[in-house]
């Protein structure tokens, strides 16, 4: 077989491919997959997610199991979106040896919930006395926080009002609403202080929308203490494309993170696995005689072999990083196309011009690698597709039980993080329909392309 | 002549079985042992502890000598090799040893107690499904290949390929989140209600509580069966014999049911059965999503207690009831197909 030759077969083989609807389907999946691939750090919001993933500090400012941001669209009932402050007032004051620096940052707020919290964001050196108050749209203000601040070029000063501000807010619900009976650990700080002064304002809320404005006062007591990039954070009750987990997680950048890896963990298993079938199967078909048995009694032990059970177990004992199990996993997965292949090659074998090249002088590695492995390609990618799936499923599988490579972050291991949390109970559809959504998806676009390739070399498949 | 066939069958999967259990058995020696040496410390702890009135040196000497005692008594104190070929021989005779913390339903914590419980609701779940799954399988695959390229057979195909790589266990999840706790018509999980309920209303609790499992199994599996069995039906369509039925003017029905399913049956059994036989193993996981307790549940119970001695007996029974499963299967095959008994493969 000849490189002209094969282009030939090659190109043939694409006009018999594109009569298949499903198959071009497939390839345009497969194309998008790879466009993700390439464009990852540009269409999420978090391209740390796949390092920092269980880096709680990356992800705390982000609100806790919060929906998707586009469910606004189908309630009536507007949630808070997350927000990013990056502007504001500045101004400062010297009283003697202190300097008093004031920001003022302003926040609309126009939906119906509350965003879950507020964060200050400052970086610098030094002890500064922080003092946080709101202006609300009312009029009215809230002295919220009044604390020392440490701050050094390792340590940015990070003030949560939602966690720091709640004795405040109950002081201040208490006055225009005395009669309701609350417990401070109930309170949501963020529910009070977006809602109207009026009575009723712990139990049954109504928003008071407007500008409101964060005022944060920083006294500097010696020169040498600075202040720079501060900035406030809302963590909304919506957030993002997917959503967040109980973790503060973006869903949306764990599961576009998860491409590549499922990518690598199908086309590198699905690759190494039928290449090692294929070869086994033909040099057992062109061998023959008690090598040929042997071989056969090999694939049989392996053929035996409960995959998921002992590759779970094989998990929990050794601990297997990625490239391990991808490894592991291969190991199970080449006996898949032996059986085929062995009688494809058990026909190619009697073909006269094998016989023809023996006879020219021609050694056994030469006919086997050119002139019989060629004639099974065709087989083989469509083996290799179909096999991708199951790679992946199977990964994923490992990965649920909590066995997965900690390093990384997979479909699987969104899914178990969903499965621990509690996300079914709690209806958090959008922490467990798209990881595994992506992982159908996946499987079906290389099923699509296995498919049409099956049924191009299956000419008996095809429709009347 | 089927009878010789059968017991070699037999024969090779006993042997088959031997080979993988010696494996495992090889493979995780070290775990193995390192569990059953904490088991034999924590024994000796027990009994000392009772022991007040000895003094220091002859508790001593005491623990020295249980300790050899029991080495010797599981052959801890033999050659690497030798340990081996004796817990290979263990696993075969179902003496699989105590759990560390996993104890069966009447309170034993011998690991064979705990696996065996889990067996016949396995079987239950997996067989229930497997019937449902064949029968929808076979209707839908006969229907697409009698009006093959047709807008059934199409969309039914895009089907197969949807769920082609979809994991059980996440339609599984899915189903739970909706059926169970969104519209609270089926139970999200379990054997059966607790208390579980006396005579009759026991068995419309245990359907009730197997419906969404079993749904969840066959939703994913029997367009894969349709499928096969498409493919398997539309190459027997294309034999001459069904030409010629059709040319004598026998009715398409009975073609379809009488003449084509004669002849597609064994593979479409055979292969339903063995790609089934996979997703048992495959499916072990499920379990563990609906609460099921059966094997797969018990994987999932062990890897969170760390039981050592439960996943590792688990997983020789798995291995058994599997290679069980292929050798019935070849069994079933032999029986169908009249050219194996006559010995030509």
């Amino acid at each position: 077989m000849t490189v002209s030759d094969f282009r030939r077969s090659a190109s043939e083989f694409w006009r018999e491919f594109r009569k298949v609807k499903s198959g071009v389907f497939g390839l345009i999946f497969l194309a998008i997959f790879i466009c993700i691939l390439i464009f990852e750090p540009v269409i999420v919001p978090y391209p740390e997610a796949n390092e920092k993933w269980r880096d709680i500090t990356y992800w705390q400012d982000l609100p806790s199991s919060a929906p998707p941001s586009w469910i606004n669209l189908f309630t009536s009932k507007k949630r808070a979106v997350s927000d990013s402050i990056d502007e504001y007032s500045f101004s400062e004051i010297l009283a003697g040896t202190m300097r008093i620096q004031e920001y003022i940052f302003e926040y609309d707020y126009s939906a119906s919930v509350a965003p879950s919290d507020v964060v200050f964001h400052a970086s610098g050196v030094g002890k500064p006395t922080v003092v946080i108050s709101i202006q609300r749209p009312d009029g009215l203000s809230i002295d919220l926080y009044r604390k020392q601040l440490e701050m050094s070029p390792t340590q940015d000063a990070r003030v949560s009002i939602d966690r720091s501000a709640q004795t405040a807010a109950m002081n201040f619900g208490k006055k225009y609403s005395p009669s309701e009976g609350v417990q401070l650990q109930t309170i949501k700080t963020t529910d009070v202080l977006f809602s109207e002064a009026k009575q009723g304002i712990f139990r049954s809320p109504s928003p008071l929308t407007g500008t409101y404005k964060l005022k944060v006062t920083l006294l500097l007591q010696k020169a040498d203490e600075e202040i720079k990039d501060a900035f406030v954070t809302v963590a909304g009750r919506v957030h993002g494309i997917l959503g967040t987990d109980n973790s503060k997680r973006d869903i949306w950048s764990g599961v576009i993170a998860g491409v590549k890896w499922a990518m690598l963990i199908g086309l590198l298993t699905a690759l190494v696995s039928v290449s090692i079938g294929v070869v086994y199967g033909v040099i057992s078909a062109y061998v023959g005689g008690w090598k040929d048995s042997l071989m056969q009694r090999i694939f049989e032990i392996f053929i035996s072999v409960p995959m998921l059970p002992v590759l779970i177990v094989m998990s929990a004992v050794f601990k297997p990083n990625i490239w391990v199990m991808i490894g592991i996993m291969c190991i199970f997965y080449w006996v898949g196309p032996v059986k085929t292949v062995r009688s494809m090659g058990l026909q190619i074998k009697e073909e006269t011009y094998i016989e023809a090249s023996r006879a020219l002088g021609a050694s056994n590695t030469r006919i086997i690698f050119k002139h019989m492995v060629p004639l099974l390609i065709p087989y083989a990618f469509a083996s290799m597709a179909l096999n991708v799936p199951g790679a992946i499923v199977v990964e994923a599988t490992i990965s649920l039980l909590g066995l997965g490579d900690a390093t990384i972050v997979t479909w699987g291991q969104i899914l178990q993080a969903a499965n621990s949390g509690g996300a079914m109970l709690s209806g958090m559809w959008w922490w467990v329909v798209p990881p595994g959504m992506a992982i159908a998806f996946m499987g079906m676009t290389f099923a699509f392309v296995g498919f049409a390739m099956d049924k191009i070399l299956n000419p008996k498949l095809k429709t009347r | 002549m089927y009878w010789k066939y059968a017991i070699k069958r037999v024969l090779y999967g006993l042997l088959m079985y031997a080979i993988l259990i010696f494996i495992f058995s090889a493979l995780f020696n070290t775990v193995m042992e390192q569990t059953l040496r904490a088991q034999i410390e924590e024994q000796i702890r027990g009994e000392t502890m009772r022991m007040t009135s000895l003094n220091e040196s002859q508790l001593e000497n005491y623990v020295i000598n249980r300790r050899s005692d029991l080495y010797s008594l599981y052959r801890l104190n033999k050659p690497v090799a030798e340990r081996i070929m004796w817990r290979t021989w263990d696993t075969l005779t179902l003496n699989l040893g105590n759990s560390t913390i996993i104890r069966s339903s009447k309170g034993s914590r011998s690991v064979w107690d705990v696996v065996s419980e889990a067996i016949p609701k396995t079987l239950l779940l997996f067989s229930v499904a497997m019937l449902v799954d064949i029968f929808l399988g076979l209707l839908l695959g006969l229907k697409k290949a009698q009006k093959a390229g047709g807008v059934l057979d199409k969309s039914t195909s895009v089907g197969t390929m949807v769920v082609f790589g979809m994991p059980s266990w996440w339609l599984g999840m899915i189903m739970i989140m909706f059926f169970a706790y969104g519209v609270k018509i089926f139970p999200s999980g379990g054997l059966h209600s607790t208390p579980p309920p006396e005579g009759i209303s026991y068995f419309f609790d245990l359907l009730y509580h197997l419906a969404l499992p079993v749904l969840t199994l066959v939703v994913i599996g029997f367009w894969g069966r349709a499928f096969l069995t498409r493919n398997i039906v539309l190459g027997v369509l294309q034999d001459d014999y069904i030409m010629a039925a059709r040319a004598r003017g026998i009715p398409e029905r009975k073609v379809l049911y009488g003449h084509t399913m004669r002849t597609s049956a064994p593979p479409i059994v055979t292969m339903s059965l063995l790609a089934l036989l996979a997703s048992v193993g495959g499916n072990i996981v499920y379990e563990g999503i609906f609460s099921w307790p059966g094997m797969g549940n018990l994987y999932w119970i062990a890897l969170q207690q760390n039981d050592v001695p439960v996943l590792m007996g688990n997983l020789a029974i798995t291995t058994g009831l599997y290679i069980c499963g292929l050798v019935i299967l070849d069994l079933i095959y032999g029986l169908l197909d009249p050219r194996i008994k006559v010995g030509g493969r």
